[in-house]
């Protein structure tokens, strides 16, 4: 078990990129072989999730700990709590958007193809499993 | 103990097998769309380069740091490029299939010969 989480450690990072890429070429191949141009706002719930991804692997983890003493004062965990709450808000909202764009173009022949929207969808997915990945994986020195 | 020589004559015959094979998926098909990959081999070393102080050998520690990570985050995300390109070439219709997968063997022979150099570097008496 030992090695299995020091083998971690070291490819982890690694294959959080590779996740992370594999995400954004996929939207990249969308939006080169869509037969119409793709609105901006179908960019968005990328753009954010990859924002998100960021924003949660920001934190310093030892600063969530059950007796961590801030030199801010006693209370100022709330802090990161509430960093990680508008961080998981916006993965949420990109989510929701994703699909909400998937279900939009699957209905209607004038917008971007199915496969734009199911790309969108793997792009968030996949960049938010990269962010997960990366924070099981990164050690602080 | 294999010769020091040895190692090196088989980690460039591996590397120019991997250009060759790149410039045969262009050339055999008469088309020159596939090159395009051969940006992605630019940019995979520059974050070993940049942040990995200069050898390869923050891949395989567990030393973490902020940086190291970042470089292998960056590194992982420039491969799939490699890969990436190629199937987006092939899904917009650009190159053949038989291109797409000369250059994925491309792309795999240039990781084993990373990963042989790595491997040969490990050694005190390189």
């Amino acid at each position: 078990m030992e090695t299995l989480a020091l083998l971690w450690g070291i490819i982890g990072p690694g294959v959080a990129g590779a996740v992370f890429g594999a995400g954004w070429w996929f939207w990249v191949d969308a939006v080169v072989c869509s037969a119409v141009q793709v609105s901006f706002l179908h960019y968005l719930p990328g753009i954010f999730a990859s924002l998100a991804a960021l924003m949660f692997n920001a934190v310093n983890k030892d600063e969530i700990g059950y007796d961590y003493y801030s030199p801010y004062g006693d209370d100022s965990e709330w802090r990161v709590k509430l960093w990680l709450f508008v961080a998981y808000v916006v993965s949420f909202v990109c989510l929701a958007g994703s699909v909400g764009m998937l279900v939009q173009d699957a209905l209607t022949d004038k917008g971007p193809s199915v496969w734009t929207g199911v790309a969108g969808v793997l792009q968030c997915v996949l960049v938010l499993i990269s962010g997960l990945i990366y924070w099981t994986c990164h050690s602080e020195e | 103990m294999v010769c020091v020589l040895t190692v090196l004559a088989g980690l460039a015959f591996m590397f120019s097998t991997s250009i060759l094979l790149q410039i045969l998926a262009c050339a055999l098909y008469n088309n020159w769309w596939p090159m395009l990959a051969a940006l992605m081999y630019v940019l995979v070393p520059m974050p070993c380069l940049f942040f990995g102080g200069g050898s390869t050998q923050f891949l395989t520690s567990r030393d973490g740091g902020g940086w190291f990570n970042a470089a292998k985050f960056l590194t992982g995300a420039s491969a799939m490029g490699s890969i990436a390109i190629p199937a987006i070439l092939r899904h917009a219709g650009l190159i053949e299939t038989g291109a797409m997968f000369i250059e994925f063997t491309s792309f795999f022979i240039l990781v084993c010969t990373v990963l042989c150099f790595h491997r040969a570097t490990l050694d005190e008496d390189w």
